[in-house]
């Protein structure tokens, strides 16, 4: 088994903007946010992706998960026993074959209890095929009821024997503070069988405590589920606390990979991006 | 007494057409203007299974409800790609063509004409079920069954997924649910159950024609689910209470029946305006359309 969890060839991914210069004369012009990107992340590691705004890192997310196609290059994705290019499935295959994401704005179901945003996450869908839960009711409560346990398990690893999600299963999501809701997502992922956790800054906008919470967690999901986590994130702090390697994006090019304290010390790096 | 039953049966009508076009707009938030259509369907086939296939009740409900289903598939495919307003264009566009062809194949339907004389539907084969109490019991059961199936679809893991659609569904498809099959299957559920109306309506009228099944019909029973309300089964079961037994109550105030039915649009165009200011959710329902 190749080290390397997930290998990006040369992808590109161009959008058309439209210009209009000082003549009002109207041009369209193709720009790349994505230029001949190459990267390796390696396996049951913390690989930080960062770089400015606008440098393209929540575009090539979308691409690893589907929901943006490349113009060209190859993706290849190697878990336990297969190795495939995930370049055009659709994003709930890519889900189904172990990447998981989180997303920058949480994406959970406000209006959903707390508990069906865990069931929700399950890696296994029996039932949620109309007629199904119906025909093998006894199966379906059983297997609902395993699912309940699952997440109330995950509840407790996570947060602790008396956490307010478990207490607050029952109200809908949106009651959580904007910290716990955070945290949700996070424990969502521990509902799926993932081996590599896509995280788009997952510490911001929450405070300090939680910042530390959600740290513990992410190397949990490394240390005891043997999952890899490729974040991108904007806190140096935390990158220098819990990443392995390193990468950095400029211009939709990966232009340095390291260490983080490398990466961060990398000239470059300081003078485009750290502004030091 | 007569005229309740009659009431109670063309509730149930409703009932039927409500609660499965809640699946639809209150779960999976697919705003659809084509269901008259599906329940156009449902009425023609089952005009094709009484009078030409000659099959008893039960085979006629499957019957109907199967090919319903596999025509609403012929709008599920290319329509749900669209999103939003351009959903709610498709199933508009559809709508009309379904109430054009049947308005015009006058050698299949007989169109304007329509077609009278439909025969009862027969219990296991010999039993025939006409005479307004027979359908008062075979309406009510439908109806029941219809609401007893969603309850149970909305409060299974297929409904929590519906319900992850409405709410935001580019998380449900990061969670590895397939999203456009979902859609797929509430499109044709909807369909196939709403098919049921339209038989029962045909065989309980004896006689339909297309009028019956036009672009109106459609907003109505769109209107129905939205005063009652979605996202729940009492939402649209209110609503279908409600827009059946308005007329009546205006008819009992002592207008004229002329007047009765414009007033009656006029109540119902009042009802949603201020059902969408004050009450998104409609009267029971517990989904604020978006």
């Amino acid at each position: 088994m190749n080290e390397d969890i997930l290998q990006i060839n040369s992808v590109k991914k161009s959008f058309v903007r439209n210009i209009i210069d000082v003549r009002g004369k109207e041009e369209n012009e193709r720009f790349f946010i994505i230029d001949d990107l190459d990267l390796q992340i390696p396996r049951e590691k913390i690989t930080a992706l960062i770089g400015g705004n606008g440098a393209g890192k929540t575009t090539l997310f979308n691409i690893i998960s589907g929901f943006m196609s490349p113009d060209s290059g190859d993706i290849i994705y190697q878990a336990e026993n297969k190795q495939m290019s995930i370049i055009g499935l659709l994003p709930y295959k890519i889900t189904r074959l172990g990447i998981g994401r989180m997303f920058q704005d949480d994406h959970i179901f406000h209006d959903m209890s707390v508990l069906d945003n865990m069931l929700l996450a399950d890696a296994d869908d029996f039932g949620e095929f109309p007629f199904i839960s119906i025909i093998y009711n006894r199966k379906n409560k059983i297997i609902e009821q395993e699912r309940i346990e699952k997440a109330n398990s995950i509840f407790k690893e996570l947060f602790g024997e008396d956490n307010p999600f478990w207490e607050k299963r029952d109200e809908p999501a949106k009651s959580l503070s904007y910290g716990q809701q955070r945290l949700l997502g996070l424990a969502r992922l521990f509902m799926g069988n993932y081996d590599l956790v896509l995280l788009d800054e997952p510490t911001a906008g929450v405070n300090p405590q939680i910042i530390n919470q959600i740290l513990i967690i992410i190397r949990s999901m490394v240390e005891e589920k043997d999952v890899t986590v490729f974040l991108i994130e904007h806190n140096m702090k935390v990158v220098l606390d819990l990443a392995d390697f390193c990468s950095f994006m400029s211009h939709g090019k990966i232009t340095a990979f390291g260490t983080p304290d490398d990466v961060i010390g990398n000239d470059e790096v300081r003078r485009t991006y750290l502004g030091v | 007494m007569n005229y309740i039953f009659h009431i109670i049966i063309i509730i149930n009508i409703y009932i039927i057409l409500t609660v499965s076009t809640n699946l639809l707009v209150g779960m999976a938030n697919l705003i659809s203007l084509a269901q008259a259509a599906f329940y156009g369907f449902g009425a023609y086939l089952g005009v094709l299974a009484l009078m030409i296939l000659k099959l008893p009740m039960i085979p006629t409900i499957f019957f109907v409800m199967f090919f319903t289903a596999l025509l609403s598939l012929i709008i599920a495919f290319p329509s749900l790609r669209l999103k939003g307003d351009y959903f709610i264009l498709a199933t508009l566009g559809f709508q009309l063509i379904v109430f054009t062809v049947l308005y015009n194949w006058i050698s299949v339907t007989r169109g304007p004409y329509g077609i009278p004389g439909i025969p009862a539907p027969k219990l296991i084969g010999i039993i025939p079920v006409s005479g307004i109490i027979p359908f008062l019991v075979l309406s009510s059961i439908l109806a029941g069954f219809v609401i007893f199936i969603f309850y149970k679809l909305v409060h299974s893991p297929f409904g929590r997924v519906l319900k992850g659609l409405r709410d935001d569904e580019i998380a449900v498809k990061s969670l590895g649910r397939n999203v456009t099959n979902y859609k797929i299957l509430t499109f044709a559920i909807s369909s196939a159950f709403i098919g049921i109306a339209g038989f029962i309506y045909a065989s309980y009228v004896t006689y339909i024609d297309p009028t019956s099944f036009n672009l109106d019909e459609a907003i109505f029973i769109l209107a129905a689910v939205l005063i009652g309300g979605t996202g729940n089964i009492k939402g649209p079961v209110v609503g279908a209470i409600f827009v059946v037994i308005l007329p009546e109550l205006l008819r009992f105030v002592g207008f004229p029946s002329s007047i009765a039915a414009n007033l009656r649009q006029i109540v119902y165009g009042l009802a949603l305006i201020i059902l969408m200011r004050y009450r998104p959710q409609g009267i029971a329902g517990e989904y604020k359309l978006q």
